[in-house]
C-alpha cells in the first residue's frame, strides 16, 4: 500500500482549509464561543464548593473544557462529503483511480482533525491565561493512556457512523436530513453539553449501550479517573463492538449502494 | 401602500415556492422537523435536570427559566422562518445570480433577505409561542402593561435579528463569506438560551450592547417578569434603532464595492 497519497490526500485538506482562511477563522471563534457558553453556564450553576452528581466544580469545568479537545479529535471530519460526492457523481472519479475510497476519506478527516486540534489547542492555552479556570490534571499515566485509546476508538467509530450516513446517498438525494438529525442526537448524546451522567439513571442505563456516549463522554470519565477498571474495560468492549458492526453494516451497505450507483449527475 | 402590497404578494408566492421545494421530499420534512423536536425537548430537559439539582438557576426559577428559553426559541425561529433566504445568499453571490436581484424592479435587500418562509419552522414557532403562554401563566403575578412590553421588546428584538442578518449579506458581498459569518450569528444568539446573567463581565456586557443579544432575547423576558428598569427599555429601543440604521449603511457600502466579479 502506497502510504504516501493518502498523507498527500490529508495535507490537501490543510491547503483546501487554508485557501478559505475566513471561513476557518469564523469556524474557530464558533468553537471558541460554544466552548464559552458551556463554561460560563457551569461556572454559574456550580459555585466554587459546589456539587452536582460527583462533579465539583474543578470536575466539571475540566469536563467541559476537554470536550473541546476532544471534541477536535473525534468529531471533526471531512468525510460528510462522501453523501454529495455520490450524489453530484464524482465517485466515478475515485473509482476509477488507484485508491482505497475508504482509506482516502479517512485520511481526509485525519488532516481535518490534525488541523482542528492545533488550533483548539492554542485557543485553550489562550483561555486558560485568561480565564485561569481550576482545572483536574490527571497524572496517572495508566489513565492517560486509556483516555488516548478510547479516543482511537471514538474517532474510528465515528468515521464509520459519519461514512454510513453519506452512503445514504445511494439510496436518497436527501443526504442532509438524516444528518440534520444524527448531528443534533449527537450534540445530546455524546455528552457534548453536559455529562451523560447527570441524566436519570434508567435513561443514562439504556445509552450505555449506543455508540454515541463512547465519543466524547466515555474519555472524559476516564481522564477524570471517575471510572473504575471494569467500567472502562466494559466500555471499551462496547465501543469496539461497535467499531466491528459499524465496518460490517458499511462494507455492506457500500457494496449494495454500488450496485445501484449509476454516476447520476455526471 | 402600493408598493407594500406588491411585496407581500412577491413574499407570499416566493413562500408557495419554498413550501412546494420543500414537500417534494416529505422524508425530508419529517425528518428535519423531528431532528428541531428532539433538540427542543431535550434542551428542555436538560434545564429541568439542572433546575431538580440546583434548585435555582442564577436566582430564575424553573418556569422563569423555561420562559427565557421559550423567548429564545421564539425570536430565533420567527426570524428564521422570514429570513432562510439568507443562508442560500453566498450561492447567489458566488454564481452571479445576484446580478438578477440587482436588476429587478425590487429592493435587492427585501429580495435578499426575503425568499419566502420556511416551512419546516412552523412547528417549532408554534411550540416556542405554546411554551412561553404556558411559563407565563405557571409565573402568575404577570401585568397586563409587562406583557405588552414584553411584546414590543420581541418586536425589538426581531430587529435587531434582521439587522444581523442584514449585516451578514454585507459582509456576504464583501468578502462572499456568508455560510459561517450567519452560523456565528447564531451560536451568539444560542448564549441567550439562558438569561447573560450567568456570564461574567466583561462579557455580560459585551452580549448585551455590543452584540447585543441580552437586549435582543434576554430583555423581553426580564420585562415581563417586571424586572426591567425603563432606563433598560429605553436603551434597548435606542440599541434596535442603531443597529438597524448601521445594518443599512453597511449594505449600500457594500453593494457600492460589489464588484460582480462572479458574473
Amino acid at each position: 500500500m502506497n502510504i504516501k497519497k493518502y498523507y498527500l490526500a490529508a495535507r490537501n485538506t490543510w491547503d483546501e482549509t487554508l485557501a478559505y482562511r475566513l471561513n476557518f477563522v469564523m469556524w474557530r471563534v464558533r468553537m471558541v464561543l460554544t466552548l464559552l457558553t458551556m463554561y460560563f453556564l457551569w461556572s454559574a450553576l456550580l459555585l466554587p464548593g459546589g456539587n452536582i452528581l460527583g462533579y465539583t466544580r474543578e470536575f466539571m469545568l475540566t469536563y467541559i473544557l476537554g470536550t473541546s479537545i476532544i471534541n477536535s479529535l473525534v468529531i471533526s471530519n471531512r468525510s460528510y462529503e462522501v453523501g454529495e460526492e455520490i450524489n453530484n457523481g464524482n465517485l466515478s472519479n475515485f473509482l476509477l483511480r488507484p485508491i482505497n475510497y475508504f482509506l482516502y476519506q479517512f485520511s481526509r478527516d485525519l488532516g481535518d482533525k490534525a488541523m482542528n486540534i492545533v488550533f483548539s489547542f492554542v485557543e485553550l492555552t489562550i483561555l486558560f491565561i485568561i480565564l485561569a479556570p481550576p482545572i483536574f490534571i490527571q497524572t496517572d499515566s495508566s489513565l492517560l493512556a486509556l483516555t488516548f485509546f478510547s479516543c482511537l476508538l471514538a474517532l474510528t467509530m465515528y468515521f464509520f457512523l459519519n461514512f454510513l450516513l453519506g452512503l445514504i446517498g445511494f439510496w436518497s438525494p436527501d443526504v442532509w436530513a438524516p444528518r440534520f438529525v444524527f448531528i443534533t442526537v449527537l450534540t445530546f448524546f455524546s455528552g457534548g453539553l453536559f455529562p451523560l451522567d447527570i441524566l436519570p439513571k434508567p435513561i443514562f442505563s439504556i445509552l450505555e449501550f449506543f455508540p454515541f456516549p463512547y465519543l466524547l463522554f466515555f474519555p472524559l470519565k476516564i481522564y477524570l479517573g471517575q471510572l473504575v477498571m471494569a467500567e472502562i474495560i466494559k466500555g471499551i468492549m462496547i465501543s469496539s463492538t461497535w467499531i466491528f458492526v459499524l465496518w460490517f453494516i458499511v462494507k455492506f451497505a457500500w457494496a449494495r449502494g454500488l450496485r445501484l450507483y449509476t454516476a447520476y449527475g455526471r | 401602500m402600493k408598493e407594500f402590497r406588491k411585496y407581500i404578494r412577491v413574499w407570499w408566492l416566493l413562500t408557495i415556492k419554498s413550501f412546494q421545494v420543500a414537500f417534494t421530499s416529505r422524508f425530508g420534512v419529517a425528518l428535519f422537523v423531528f431532528g428541531k423536536l428532539f433538540r427542543l425537548g431535550f434542551f428542555l430537559l436538560f434545564l429541568v435536570i439542572i433546575e431538580q439539582r440546583t434548585k435555582v438557576i442564577v436566582g430564575y426559577s424553573l418556569w422563569e427559566i423555561i420562559l427565557f428559553f421559550a423567548t429564545f426559541n421564539l425570536i430565533d425561529v420567527f426570524s428564521q422562518f422570514f429570513l432562510r433566504e439568507v443562508y442560500k445568499f453566498r450561492w447567489y453571490i458566488v454564481s452571479g445570480d445576484f446580478d438578477f436581484f440587482l436588476t429587478r424592479p425590487l429592493s435587492p435587500l427585501f429580495r435578499s433577505l426575503f425568499g419566502g418562509g420556511d416551512p419546516l419552522d412552523i412547528p417549532i414557532l408554534c411550540l416556542s409561542i405554546v411554551l412561553v403562554a404556558i411559563s407565563v401563566i405557571n409565573i402568575g403575578n404577570v401585568s397586563f402593561a409587562n406583557a405588552i412590553l414584553y411584546l414590543v421588546l420581541v418586536a425589538n428584538g426581531l430587529l435587531i435579528a434582521l439587522a444581523f442578518h442584514i449585516f451578514v449579506l454585507a459582509v456576504g458581498v464583501l468578502t462572499t463569506e456568508v455560510d459561517n459569518t450567519i452560523w456565528l450569528y447564531r451560536d451568539l444568539t444560542q448564549m441567550g438560551r439562558l438569561p447573560v446573567d450567568i456570564y461574567q463581565q466583561p462579557l455580560r456586557a459585551l452580549i448585551t450592547f455590543a452584540v447585543p443579544v441580552g437586549i435582543m432575547i434576554t430583555y423581553p423576558s426580564k420585562a415581563i417578569l417586571g424586572l426591567l428598569s425603563p432606563q433598560a427599555v429605553l436603551i434597548s429601543f435606542i440599541v434596535g434603532g442603531v443597529f438597524l440604521w448601521a445594518s443599512i449603511l453597511f449594505w449600500r457600502y457594500s453593494l457600492k464595492n460589489y464588484s460582480s466579479a462572479s458574473s
